[in-house]
């Protein structure tokens, strides 16, 4: 029993509130556990920290929720559509309040965050939710029962009795996709928060509570230190599947918690680009590219994994890459104006400051890298003769333009590191986008788009190539043999004596 | 200390006119011992103004940066050079040249994969004699003498390590009767350096344990393992340097000297650690490991400020920056650097911070820390 005083729950919470409870446990749980009080950007935020004894009743309570509690997927689409409908509305208090937090928290810009927030909820109404399903899975009805088979038989999409998600980072609403990825194949579902944005994920789960308290007795958000190897082992051997975002040596810790025969679906980081071939490159359109390919850097400051880092730009167009490389520098000032970069902590300047520093030295060394613009610019563009060797950027606004004779040259050097590319940006006519999209599935690359839609996935893509839902659930056959068996046991049979 | 010593080192040395009468000044300056701002500048500006006209890689960093005579006028305006672009450059002004002309060359120990910076020394009349004067004062505090252990490869065994360099100095102009090294090809002799405790336990004498800072975690580790610890007489100090460095596992401070008190039985006043640089020629100090962080500084012929890293300016009193240091034994690189360590001003110097953690944007984008290290699993 804890006597932290909690605050105003998340639901209830007002902009004004400095105090608020967040995180979220069935009812009946909440009075029973550790609660710890976490400060973000001055708000006080309550999050049930449950020991790890705690965490296996929990756990044990979402699995037997799941399996008593089925709601259909229709109606467990309809309640999640209504949640979103909810934080979606403008003249939400919550909403409202939600958007004050996150600025603050985050250092995000304000407006940027409410767009962004706003296309990223869109993904999750009904008919987008259903168009998830049918993408996975082919037949929705597959996750309510049991389903005839073209071939004989029936099969089932049988979800995991205790999906355990494991969130990171804070880019806002990042955990929603796989927390509504849980919910529609019917999981109990146990989340972890990520210590920097907690808030996102836990109004999502207490408004679903209020929408429909049975489908939210299936589900425990709750947090705890990242590394507690106590609680991280007690959550992660109950799990059937284990769902986890975060950098590398998290990820190998949590692996390293789960035992053997429970699935592990690990979403590391990854390092997403732009591609600009010189079809693009004319004195029209390259103002566009460049206006897309800023819009992209500015969203989340680049802290997506499908945000660009860099850009290759081919030869041979009426604008050369270096011209490129200067509209993006001017857009990116414009939109620096219109959207002003977060504040930097001393140790990002810092990586800024040395990443800005190799490029000078390199440059000073005779390499052919040439760094566009001040050292008190809230960007930085630095532009490289290539084909070189693949380097990411600093992030916060820091892009590096290579200059490739053709967008071909630019493969050689993404071979080495297939595993860690996800989505790249296009600016190609049709065949050269056909073809070169061919050659970057072999590199490893996972998503190809528009660039400006880099940072905006559609509902049901394919998150660093795999299945969204079909990752999830187990499929479960009854064969024609079972059907005939069964025939010939049934009261009504007749023995062909 | 025979400063004179140092002085005739420097008439002996291969180094043009204009570098010998520079580090002659830089020689006389530390041996004045004034804290004045004026005669402080007035030497940075010289040394600004000689880097800038021998030093070609220098010159070019300059007229990046937009600096020049006219708009240097302190030796705060001097522009500070990131460590990734000395690690880059060659900066010398004096031309290299090699050992067989007393020249000598110190390098960073850089992680794979890395390019490695090396710092050339034309001459080390001027960094052995800030080297004597820092660790006599800051070290020594009075003795003239200690017998040492010294954790840590010989000079001849790292010809490159200005570590190594150090501590040989260390040991010749300080060392008492027993000093020896416990570092060889086969690693840490462990039993070596116990019977070095051992005696000086006996003896009741004080003795001097020193070395980097990791190779004391390998020693209190085997230590630990044979449930051992000394109690080491009164007066007896340690000198920990470099931090861990992927060497050994990482420690908090606070946790290492309580471990240090525990294993050697020396107060925590008497566990000093050094701050220095491959890429300067002098080192800083506390006073001592009581309270963390610990405030360091440095001897007269240095300065630090605590910058923007982006912006380079100094940072309001009290709020954390990265740390720049002026340093005026360095005549042939470049006088000033721009560190990657985070600190913060206090009273009588600076204090280390470590990494600043919790309050960073965190995606899941591909950090360059992340990128480096997958590329060297």
């Amino acid at each position: 029993m804890s006597s932290v005083p909690r605050g105003v729950p998340l639901e209830q919470a007002s902009a004004h509130d400095t105090h608020i409870e967040a995180g979220y446990v069935p009812s009946g749980f909440a009075g029973e556990l550790a609660w710890q009080v976490r400060e973000l950007g001055g708000l006080q935020v309550a999050l049930p920290a449950p020991t790890p004894a705690q965490l296996q009743a929990l756990a044990q309570h979402v699995r037997s929720q799941a399996d008593t509690a089925r709601l259909s997927l229709a109606q467990t689409i309809a309640q999640i559509d209504q949640v979103v409908h909810r934080l979606l509305d403008a003249h939400n208090p919550q909403r409202q309040a939600l958007n004050h937090w996150l600025a603050r928290s985050t250092g995000l810009d304000a407006e940027l965050l409410r767009l962004g927030l706003n296309r990223y909820l869109q993904c999750f109404r009904a008919p987008q939710l259903q168009r998830f399903v049918v993408e996975d899975l082919g037949n929705p009805a597959l996750l309510d029962g049991f389903e005839p088979r073209a071939k004989g038989g029936l099969s089932l999409a049988q979800g995991p009795g205790l999906l355990m998600h494991v969130w990171a980072g804070n880019v806002p609403g990042l955990p929603l996709w796989s927390l509504v990825a849980g919910l529609l194949v019917k999981a109990g579902n146990l989340a972890k928060l990520p210590s920097a944005e907690p808030l996102v994920a836990s109004l999502f789960a207490r408004l679903l509570a209020q929408a429909s308290p049975q489908l939210a007795q299936a589900l425990a958000v709750v947090w705890w230190p990242g590394g507690d190897v106590a609680r991280e082992e007690a959550a992660l051997t109950q799990a059937d599947v284990v769902l986890a975002y975060g950098g590398p040596s998290s990820l190998h810790a949590l692996r390293a918690l789960t035992p053997l025969t429970t699935r592990f679906l690990a979403f590391g980081h990854k390092l997403s680009f732009g591609m600009v071939d010189a079809a693009a490159l004319d004195q029209r359109r390259v103002h566009e590219v460049a206006r897309a390919a800023a819009l992209d850097v500015v969203r989340f400051e680049q802290q997506g994994c499908y945000s660009p880092q860099l850009f290759y730009v081919a030869s041979g167009g009426a604008c050369s890459p270096l011209d490129f490389a200067h509209h993006l520098q001017q857009q990116l000032r414009a939109l620096s104006v219109q959207y002003p970069r977060r504040a930097l902590y001393v140790a990002e300047r810092q990586a800024l400051a040395q990443w800005r520093a190799a490029q000078e030295g390199a440059a000073l060394a005779g390499a052919p890298v040439q760094i566009l613009g001040d050292v008190q610019d809230p960007f930085c563009v630095v532009y490289a003769q290539g084909p070189e060797p693949l380097q990411p950027s600093a992030l916060n606004r820091t892009v590096r333009v290579v200059a490739v004779p053709t967008l071909g040259d630019a493969l050689a050097t993404l071979q080495p590191h297939r595993h860690l590319l996800q989505t790249v940006g296009v600016a190609a006519a049709p065949q050269a986008l056909w073809r070169l999209s061919q050659a970057l599935a072999r590199c490893g690359v996972t998503r190809i788009c528009a660039i400006g839609s880099m940072t905006l996935p559609e509902a049901g893509w394919h998150h660093d190539g795999r299945f969204n839902l079909a990752d999830l659930v187990q499929m479960v056959d009854i064969e024609l043999s079972a059907e005939h068996a069964a025939d010939s046991l049934a009261p009504y049979h007749i023995n062909p004596a | 200390m025979h400063l004179s010593r140092f002085a005739h080192d420097l008439s002996r040395a291969t180094v043009g006119p204009a570098t010998r009468a520079l580090m002659g000044r830089v020689l006389d300056f530390m041996a004045t011992g004034t804290e004045d701002e004026a005669a402080f500048d007035a030497l940075a500006l010289a040394l600004f103004a000689h880097q800038l006209a021998h030093n070609a890689a220098f010159q070019r960093f300059c007229q990046q940066r937009g600096k020049s005579l006219r708009t240097v006028r302190s030796w705060r305006d001097v522009p500070a050079v990131p460590i990734n672009v000395f690690k880059a450059l060659s900066l010398h002004s004096e031309p290299p040249l090699g050992p067989e002309a007393g020249h000598r060359v110190f390098m960073t120990s850089g992680t794979t994969g890395a390019v490695r910076g090396s710092h050339h020394h034309p001459s080390l009349a001027v960094y052995d004699a800030s080297m004597v004067q820092g660790f006599e004062r800051f070290f020594m505090q009075g003795r003239e003498r200690l017998p040492m252990a010294i954790l840590f490869p010989t000079e001849q065994a790292l010809p490159h390590s200005s570590l190594a360099h150090y501590l040989a100095l260390a040991l010749r102009e300080f060392g008492g009767a027993g000093s020896a090294y416990f570092v060889n090809a086969q690693g840490l002799d462990v039993s070596g350096v116990c019977a070095f405790l051992q005696h000086a336990q006996a003896q009741g004498e004080p003795v001097a344990v020193l070395g980097a800072s990791y190779s004391f975690v390998h020693l209190m580790d085997a230590l630990a393992a044979q449930g051992r610890s000394f109690a080491l007489p009164p007066g007896s100090r340690l000198l920990d340097t470099g931090g861990f460095k992927g060497q050994s596992r990482e420690r908090e401070p606070q946790a290492f000297y309580d471990d240090l008190r525990a294993t050697f039985g020396i107060a925590l006043r008497d566990c000093i650690n050094m701050y220095g640089m491959t890429e300067l020629s002098t080192q800083m100090y506390d006073a001592g490991n009581t309270t963390q962080p610990a405030c360091k500084r440095g001897p007269h012929w240095l300065r630090t400020r605590v910058v923007d890293p982006l912006s380079g300016a100094d940072m309001p009193a009290g709020e954390p920056g990265v740390l720049v240091h002026c340093d005026l034994a360095n005549v042939n690189a470049a006088c000033t650097i721009l560190t990657e360590d985070l600190g913060v001003q206090v009273p009588g110097g600076f204090a280390l911070l470590g990494r600043v953690q919790g309050s960073q944007a965190k995606g899941c984008s591909l950090a360059l820390d992340d990128f480096l290290q997958a590329a060297r699993a």
